[in-house]
């Protein structure tokens, strides 16, 4: 190997949580001017190792060695005096303070014993041009769209001139337009010498920027080594440690089932006059940029939002739910995007969670019986694969299992509508693997499934039908054969649709 | 050690002991503090803490707060006299009637709090304020002496030797904890107060909840006050002002989370009663009144270190 110090190296590092080994043993070490990849699955030790190697957790056995020399106890602050930068894969911005703030927030340039405003401002531009946060400065970042916060957060790194620059699945939620940015920032940084570490589910990402591989498996090392010569399903088999098969099912020949759900003039949150069908047994797809009104779409059908329309009907029942009561009760259930605030309650417990929605079906005169919950939840738990001890707490979980409970949780009420928002977003190869297979064993019963995604290929393997979102309108229908990446990304970003889109309207309008 | 452990991971329990300690150390030191007619008196004090602080555990652990527990417990034990009509021999129409009055109460505070958006503490506060202005409208400065049989009979029999108040609070903690634990309602409430918002998404209706728990706050509110005028005899402004603080601090010293969603009425039994015995030492030692609330403030504060402290997560 080459004979570059690392600037930060972790030597034999152990972790465990409650007695359950996290890393086992683990060396990594990140060289200057080198971009250098984490993968691995959920649950496999990813975030352990980077709070270790940020001072964020202390190894149990092991020690963690800044240019060179050991360190004892890194903390935090220590980690961020060496020049240590790491950008979370959960959003930290306060989001009532402006751009810049949350760019100064913890190093703000003082005079005088005070902020020096005008400092922080220039300060915060040059960084905010780099990464093309083109928005004023005293925006509060409340009013960014989650992957603009994105790019705030990694213009935040970059102000305090990292040696050692940590990403944690830095594009989940921004645009083709903002990852292709950010990539020029880390070539950028790695031609200055600063160490990059990137973990990303995303393989062609991680072909494209990096050039080493650190591979990590059940809390061990499967892979230390150049990515030359290794290709994507060779990652894969390292990830997952056996050969792998389609990551998508087949998609069945349909013949679409009757009409589950149908709107006519639907307009809730940003979302305008669209017209929706779905049929039984149908994956339909939304696609579309960050924040278009995906969301809005499926929360209005949940009844979570206030939501009109012109004409509905649902499973036969006209009209859209009024609360997310009546929705439930009419077979539509939601998983949300943000599982850890709004699809769990992260304190309690698995089965807490599961048992939530079904708490009234399975009383007898008004009592909980635990007996009749706990056969559910022990069924639910195998039928998915959720392993371990129900009574731990969810947020015990690694994100892939979280986001399992988070859809187990509703099959108790037999559901014929299933909202999901990107359901997996920041969820490893093989358990997006087991639900999308889910998904299609829920078709395959009948169900209609709806799934807004930010994942492309996710729209265009997995779904029958996909709708294009722009600015809260549906600009494009695309089915079968014809779902394609380029023309969902292409209607997305407004470049001139092809006349499918009309031939559907008259479709609805029969 | 994992017995330990285990004391010290479940706050009810380790204030049940620490209450144990308490009586065993005051009865061997203090003469008479040992007497089985004063432990009962002090489990009698204790049951109007208890039942007060029932409705407080349930608003609490849904992530809210009740500041007008003091305010319906006066408004109960004045009302109750003026209600109950000289020809029910009874007298349960007068206790059904400031039953009512005080569950309407809890209903407003929840209707403020669910579909005003009213944050609690503000609504609860309010509340109490606007009673007390009714409440010296009505009574103006002067007590009024109670003549209802079935107050009367509650606040001073002793069926076997042991108070009914303290029946009263036996009953009342096997509804309360049965709603927490047997319930659907009391998982809906404990999601509600550890996430409403993925609650919500989950069908949970936070509007319902919330008009049935502050409901309910008032109900044992005016239950703890008709229990209070029948120890008492007599009700007057003020008269449930104590009852605030200790209703909060019984179900903080239990170790129930005052941000909701974590906790048990099981811990504010043990909570009340460590109130009640920590007043009685105080009073024991000779010392000015105003000595004696520095006192009690100092010893919460000094409780709320051992046994009331938010587990660390």
């Amino acid at each position: 190997m080459t004979e570059v110090r690392p600037i930060l190296e972790a030597r034999g590092v152990f972790k465990g949580f409650f007695g359950n080994p996290v890393l086992k043993g683990i060396d990594i070490a990140l060289q200057p001017g080198r971009v250098h990849a984490l993968l691995g699955e959920n649950g496999a030790g990813k975030s352990t190792l980077i709070n270790l190697l940020s001072g964020a957790l202390t190894p149990d056995e092991g020690t963690i060695a800044i240019d060179g020399k050991a360190v004892a106890r890194l903390s935090p602050s220590m980690a961020r005096a060496a020049g240590i930068g790491v950008v979370q894969q959960e959003l930290s911005l306060a989001s009532q303070l402006s751009i810049a703030e949350n760019i100064g927030l913890g190093a703000y340039p003082k005079r005088f014993g005070l902020i020096d405003y005008r400092a922080l401002a220039r300060g915060a531009r040059d960084v905010c041009e780099l990464v093309g946060v083109t928005e004023p400065l005293d925006t509060p970042v409340s009013s960014l769209s989650l992957g603009r916060r994105q790019m705030v957060e990694i213009a935040k790194a970059l102000f305090a001139k990292p040696r050692v620059l940590i990403l944690d699945e830095p594009t989940s939620s921004l645009s083709a337009h903002e990852a292709s940015v950010l990539a020029d920032v880390i070539f950028t940084l790695r031609d200055r010498g600063v160490a990059v570490l990137y973990i990303s589910h995303r393989l062609n990402e991680v072909r494209a920027l990096c050039s080493h591989v650190t591979v990590l498996k059940d809390g061990g090392i499967t892979a230390d080594r150049s990515l030359d010569g290794i290709d994507g399903e060779g990652l894969v088999r390292l990830m997952v440690g056996r050969e792998t098969g389609a990551l998508f099912p087949p998609r069945p020949d349909i013949v679409p089932g009757p009409l589950r759900l149908r709107t006519k003039g639907f307009s809730a949150g940003i979302v305008r006059d669209a017209d929706v069908l779905g049929h039984a047994g149908e994956v339909l797809g939304i696609g579309g940029l960050v924040g278009q009104g995906q969301e809005d779409l499926l929360l209005g059908l949940y009844g979570a939002i206030p939501a009109r329309s012109i004409e509905t009907k649902i499973d036969g029942q006209s009209g859209l739910p009024n609360n997310v009561a009546a929705a439930n009760a009419a077979g539509i259930v939601y998983v949300p995007a943000d599982r850890k605030h709004e699809g769990l309650v992260l304190t309690h417990s698995i089965a807490s969670n599961i048992i939530l929605p079904s708490l009234a079906k399975l009383a007898r005169r008004g009592l909980r019986s635990r007996g009749a919950e706990a056969d559910m939840i022990g069924d639910l738990a195998r039928q998915l694969m959720i392993k371990g001890d129900v009574a731990r707490p969810v947020q015990a979980l690694s994100g892939g299992n979280q986001q399992k409970v988070a859809l187990a949780k509703w099959l108790p009420l037999d559901p014929g509508v299933l909202l999901l928002n990107d359901p997996t977003r920041g969820v490893d190869i093989e358990t997006k693997r087991e639900i999308y297979k889910m998904l299609r064993r829920f078709t395959g019963e009948g169900r209609l499934v709806i799934l807004a995604s930010s994942d492309t290929p996710e729209l265009v393997h997995l779904c029958d039908r996909v709708l294009v979102l722009r600015e809260g309108r549906v600009v494009l229908e695309l089915r079968g054969d014809a779902i394609t990446e380029e023309a969902i990304v292409g209607a997305a970003m407004g470049i001139e649709a092809d006349g499918e889109t009309r031939i559907v309207r008259e479709e609805v309008a029969q | 050690m994992s017995l330990l452990k285990t004391i010290l991971r479940n706050p009810p329990l380790l204030t049940f002991l620490l209450v144990a300690l308490v009586w065993l150390v005051a009865g061997l030191t203090l003469r008479g503090f040992g007497a089985f007619g004063h432990l009962r008196y002090l489990l009698e004090l204790a049951s109007v803490i208890g039942i007060a602080a029932a409705g407080q555990t349930l608003v609490i652990l849904m992530g809210g707060i009740d500041l007008s527990v003091g305010a319906v417990i006066t408004v109960t034990a004045i009302l109750l006299p003026l209600l109950s009509p000289a020809w029910d021999p009874t007298g349960l129409v007068g206790v059904v009637l400031a039953l009512a009055i005080a569950i309407g109460i809890g209903f407003l505070n929840g209707l403020g709090a669910a579909v005003l958006r009213v944050p609690p503490i503000i609504m609860t506060l309010a509340m109490a304020t606007f009673l007390q202005g009714v409440l010296v409208l009505v009574a103006g400065g002067s007590a009024v002496t109670v003549q209802n049989p079935a107050v009367i009979l509650l606040g001073q029999t002793r069926p076997l030797g042991v108070p009914a108040g303290v029946v009263l609070w036996v009953v009342v903690s096997a509804v309360v904890l049965m709603l927490i634990h047997r319930m659907p309602i009391g998982a809906r409430f404990l999601a509600l107060g550890a996430n409403p918002l993925a609650a919500r998404l989950s069908g949970v209706s936070l509007t319902r909840n919330t008009l049935i728990l502050y409901s309910l706050s008032g109900f044992f509110a005016g239950l703890a006050g008709i229990l209070l005028l029948g120890m008492n005899r007599q009700g007057y402004v003020g008269i449930g002002d104590p009852y605030l603080l200790t209703s909060i601090a019984a179900v903080v010293l239990g170790g129930t989370s005052i941000l909701g969603g974590r906790g048990t009425y099981a811990g504010t039994i043990p909570g009340a009663l460590l109130l009640v015995t920590t007043t009685a030492l105080i009073t024991v030692v000779n010392a000015s009144p105003g000595w004696r609330s520095i006192m009690f403030g100092s010893l919460i504060l000094g409780l709320l270190l051992i046994s009331g402290r938010e587990a660390r997560r």
